[in-house]
């Protein structure tokens, strides 16, 4: 899961701004939040391969 | 729920909340009337419920910050982007019996912001259902 901070000013996925929030956001939501800003990434999910051989 | 005014409504579209950008939400939802009348000795028509139309239209006031209304909605009108849309009246508490919360995938087919001199820029959008899920109501909280 990757792990997001809310820029906006307005409330995201019912997270106030400045939360920080982690989540699988659908592809095409996460573009549309980090384009119009309301979203920065602060942790990117590493790919399933990834986080499978560090189990 | 007693009677109410419309205070505390919360309206997002995308995730994104912008109930403190929309001052009016309405609920469309009909069923196609669909005649089936064979002869009868009355002479009254028969009609079944046919194919449902669904669509929600909100008033919004017109804001152009980071992440908001039209930084929201003109992006999904122009990809042709299916979202999500949630409305329900009380933004204070999650969806319950008595917070019902009308929830679904939309798409925003027009939009149309104007303004006039000297008035508060508002315009009306209308969200039209876009999968066979429809709008539908739930009383428990949202993914």
């Amino acid at each position: 899961m990757t792990r997001y901070l809310v820029t906006g000013p307005t409330a995201y996925a019912g997270h106030q701004p400045g939360e920080e929030f982690t989540a699988t956001l659908d592809p095409g939501a996460e573009r549309r939040a980090l384009e119009r800003g309301n979203i920065e990434i602060v942790k990117k999910a590493k790919p399933k391969q990834e986080e499978e051989s560090d189990a | 729920m007693p009677k109410r005014i419309a205070l505390k409504d919360s309206v997002s579209v995308d995730s994104v909340d912008l109930s403190d950008f929309a001052r009016s939400v309405a609920l469309a939802s009909s069923h196609a009337r669909v005649d089936v009348s064979g002869f009868n000795p009355t002479g009254v028509n028969e009609y079944l419920a046919g194919p449902t139309d669904q669509s929600v239209t909100v008033e919004f006031f017109g804001s152009y910050g980071t992440g908001e209304v039209h930084a929201t909605l003109y992006p999904i009108h122009a990809g042709r982007e299916i979202v999500p849309f949630a409305w329900r009246p009380d933004q204070t508490t999650p969806a319950s019996t008595d917070n019902p919360e009308l929830r679904g995938n939309v798409q925003l087919l027009d939009y149309s912001p104007g303004a006039t001199r000297g008035d508060a820029e508002t315009f009306s959008a209308e969200f039209v259902a876009a999968d066979e899920n429809g709008l539908a109501y739930f009383t428990t909280p949202g993914p």
